[in-house]
C-alpha cells in the first residue's frame, strides 16, 4: 500500500494543495472518531459539578475516581464480567475446535461428498431459520437459561471457517502426502504439521471469535433470563440505555445520590477496555483475516 | 450395452465409491463434529421455518404442530405495523446504500493518496478501531456525544445556538443512523478497498505519469475502475441485506421517543416474538417472508450487475 502512495505521489507543486486538503480531511475525520472517546473518558473522571458547569469537557481539572468506585459497588458489573469471561473460556475452545477440524477436513483433496458438505454450509450462509426456530430448538433441548445455549448457537461462524479453509488449502500438499506415507493419521497431521504452519491464520480467527464472544449480547439476551448470568454488554445496556427512563424520574426528585452520567461512562470504559488495550497490538492480524476473506469473495 | 453389463458398471462404481470413502474415513471423522453442529443448529432451525405454515403448540414442538396453510400470512398482511415496518426498512437501508455505502470508497481513496509514511498506520488504527466495539458500546458513547449536555451540543452551544435533542427527535433519527454507521464501520470497510487498490498494476500508474495524467486523472481513470469489481460485490451483498441490515444499531440507538420511526422489520419481528404475547408461528411467517424478499433482492442485484457488464456474485 505504501508503494501505491509513492507511485501516485508527484513532487509537483500543483499537487501540494491537494495534499494539504486530503490531510486536513483525514485529520478532521480522525478527530471526529477520537473526540467522542476523549469525551467519554473525561466524563468518567469528572465530578457532576464540573460536568454541568464546563462548557466543553475534554479534560477534567479535578479528576476523580469516585465514579469508578461507585460502579464497582454495583454487583451487576461483576456478574457481567464473570459471564463474559465464561463465554470466552468455554466458547472460544469450542469455536476453535469445530472450526479448525471442519476447515481442515474440507481442505483435504477430493474425498466423496466434500463438495456436498461445503455447499450445504454455504447454503446456511444465505438461508437461515432466524431467531424464532433457534429459540424454540433451544427451549426443546432444555438449554435456555444455561450458557450452553449461547455457546452452541454461535459455535461455528461459516465465514471464518471458509477463511481458514482457504488458507489451509494453500499449504503445500507434499508435506501432508509424505507424512501420510510415514503412516501418520489425519488428526496427527492436523496437530503436528498443519497447525504449527497455520499459526498466523489461527491467531486471526481466535481474535475474530474472541471479539465476537466479548461483544456477544443478542443471543444471551434471548436465551438467558437469569439475574446471575448476564453478559457484560447487556449489563452496560442496562446501565446506560435502559436506565434513561428511570433517570428522568430521579432527576426530578429532590436527592441525587451519585453522578449518573459519570458512572455510565465508567461502565462504557470498563466494557471496552480489553478491546481498546489489545487492539493496537493485534490490528495487523485482523487486517490479514479480512484480506484473505476478501480475496475469496 | 446389455442390462447385465450396466448393472456390473453400477456395482463397480459403488464398490469404487465404497473403497474411496473407506480410504478417506479419517476425513469424515475430522468434519463429523462440525457437520453434526450444522445439522442441529443450522438445518433444524432452517426446516423449523415450516412453522410459518403451522400453528405452534408448545407441547407438540415445531415439527409436531398442525399445518394451517397460509393462515398466518392472512394475519401478517392485515397488520398495519408490519406493512409500515417493511416500508421503514426499505427506506432506512436505501438511505444506507446512498449515505453509508460510498463513504468507505472515499476514505480508502484519500488514505491511499496521503503521503505520511508510518503515521498512516496510526491513522488507520484510529479509523478501524470502532468496528470492534459492539453497537451497545457505540450507542452508549453516542448518548454521551449526542445527548442534550453532550459533546456536540457543547460545541453548538459555543456558537450560541440552542441544544438539539439528536437522540430523541424523530427527524434526526435517520441521519443519525447513517452518521453512526459511518463512524463505526467506514474505516474497516475501507480496508477491503485499499487491498483492491494495492492489487492494481503499478505499470498503469507509471504509464499514466509519462502520458502526463494528473493525480485526479489517475484516481478517476485507474484507481476507481480498479476497485469497481470489489465495490460491485459489496453492493450486491448490501442490496441482499436491505431488509435486515442494522438491527443491532437500530435496537440500541432507538428509544421510546423515536420508536415510531425506528420500527424496522427486524425490530417488528423482535417485538412480536419476545415482547408482546408471543405468537411464534406469526413471527416465523414474517421471518420467512423477510428471507425470501432478501434472496430475491440479492439475486436480482446480481443479475442486474451482470447485465450492466460487471462481474456478479453467483456464478
Amino acid at each position: 500500500m505504501n508503494t501505491t502512495a509513492k507511485k501516485s505521489g508527484n513532487p509537483n507543486n500543483q499537487f501540494e494543495a491537494l495534499d494539504g486538503f486530503i490531510l486536513a480531511v483525514l485529520l478532521l475525520l480522525a478527530a471526529m472518531i477520537i473526540l467522542p472517546f476523549i469525551s467519554v473518558i473525561a466524563t468518567s473522571f469528572a465530578t457532576q459539578k464540573e460536568y454541568l458547569e464546563a462548557k466543553l469537557l475534554l479534560f477534567p481539572r479535578a479528576p476523580t475516581i469516585d465514579n469508578y468506585y461507585r460502579l464497582f459497588q454495583d454487583p451487576r458489573i461483576w456478574v457481567g464480567y464473570k459471564t463474559t469471561i465464561i463465554f470466552l473460556l468455554v466458547g472460544l475452545p469450542v469455536n476453535m475446535f469445530l472450526t479448525t477440524s471442519l476447515a481442515y477436513g474440507l481442505s483435504r483433496p477430493q474425498f466423496p461428498g466434500r463438495k456436498f458438505f461445503f455447499f450445504a454450509i454455504l447454503t446456511t450462509m444465505m438461508f437461515n431459520g432466524g431467531i424464532v426456530p433457534m429459540y424454540l430448538l433451544m427451549m426443546q433441548i432444555k438449554l435456555t437459561n444455561t450458557i450452553w445455549a449461547v455457546i452452541l448457537a454461535s459455535a461455528v461462524n461459516s465465514f471464518y471457517m471458509i477463511i481458514m479453509r482457504t488458507y489451509l488449502s494453500n499449504l503445500p500438499e507434499s508435506l501432508m502426502e509424505s507424512a501420510k506415507l510415514d503412516g501418520a493419521s489425519e488428526w496427527r497431521i492436523l496437530f503436528q504439521i498443519v497447525l504449527p504452519l497455520s499459526m498466523p491464520i489461527i491467531a486471526t480467527i481466535i481474535l475474530f471469535y474472541g471479539v465476537d464472544r466479548w461483544n456477544e449480547w443478542f443471543n444471551p439476551m434471548i436465551f438467558i433470563r437469569k439475574n446471575d448470568i448476564v453478559a457484560l454488554q447487556l449489563v452496560l445496556r442496562n446501565i446506560v440505555i435502559e436506565s434513561r427512563l428511570t433517570e428522568t424520574m430521579s432527576i426530578s426528585g429532590p436527592y441525587e445520590p451519585s453522578f449518573q452520567d459519570g458512572m455510565k461512562m465508567c461502565a462504557v470504559i470498563v466494557t471496552m477496555l480489553p478491546v481498546m488495550c489489545l487492539f493496537p497490538f493485534l490490528q495487523k492480524y485482523f487486517v490479514k483475516g479480512v484480506l484473505i476473506g476478501a480475496i475469496k469473495a | 450395452m446389455t442390462v447385465s453389463e450396466n448393472e456390473v458398471g453400477i456395482k463397480g462404481r459403488f464398490a469404487k465409491l465404497g473403497r474411496n470413502i473407506f480410504k478417506n474415513k479419517e476425513c469424515y471423522f475430522l468434519i463429523a463434529p462440525g457437520v453434526i453442529w450444522y445439522a442441529i443448529f443450522a438445518y433444524i432451525p432452517l426446516f423449523g421455518l415450516t412453522l410459518a405454515f403451522k400453528t405452534y403448540k408448545a407441547k407438540l414442538g415445531i415439527f409436531g404442530s398442525p399445518w394451517v396453510g397460509l393462515e398466518n400470512y392472512v394475519y401478517v398482511f392485515r397488520d398495519q405495523a408490519f406493512m409500515q415496518s417493511i416500508f421503514r426498512s426499505l427506506q432506512l437501508n436505501a438511505g444506507r446504500l446512498l449515505f453509508a455505502f460510498p463513504f468507505p470508497v472515499f476514505l480508502a481513496l484519500i488514505i491511499n493518496e496521503v503521503r505520511l509514511g508510518s503515521s498512516k498506520k496510526i491513522l488507520q488504527s484510529v479509523f478501524t478501531f470502532p468496528h470492534f466495539l459492539s453497537w451497545i458500546i457505540v450507542a452508549s458513547i453516542m448518548t454521551n456525544v449526542l445527548g442534550m449536555t453532550g459533546l456536540l451540543n457543547s460545541l453548538i452551544g459555543m456558537f450560541g445556538a440552542e441544544p438539539v435533542s439528536f437522540l430523541g427527535s424523530t427527524s434526526f433519527f435517520q441521519p443519525m443512523i447513517y452518521l453512526t454507521e459511518n463512524w463505526k464501520s467506514a474505516g474497516w470497510s475501507a480496508i477491503i478497498y485499499m487491498a483492491a487498490i494495492a492489487g492494481i498494476d503499478t505499470e498503469q500508474y507509471e504509464a499514466a505519469v509519462i502520458d502526463g495524467a494528473t493525480r485526479l486523472h489517475r484516481i478517476w481513470y485507474i484507481t476507481l475502475p480498479g476497485i469497481k469489481g470489489t465495490a460491485t460485490v459489496l453492493f450486491i451483498l448490501a442490496v441482499g441485506n436491505i431488509m435486515t441490515a442494522g438491527f443491532d444499531q437500530v435496537f440500541n440507538l432507538s428509544n421510546p421517543a423515536t420508536i415510531k420511526v425506528a420500527e424496522t422489520l427486524d425490530m417488528y419481528i423482535y417485538r412480536v416474538t419476545f415482547q408482546s404475547a408471543a405468537d411464534f408461528s406469526f413471527s416465523t411467517a414474517v421471518s420467512l417472508f423477510k428471507s425470501v424478499v432478501n434472496f430475491i433482492l440479492l439475486f436480482s442485484a446480481d443479475r442486474i450487475a451482470k447485465i450492466l457488464g460487471g462481474s456478479g456474485l453467483i456464478s
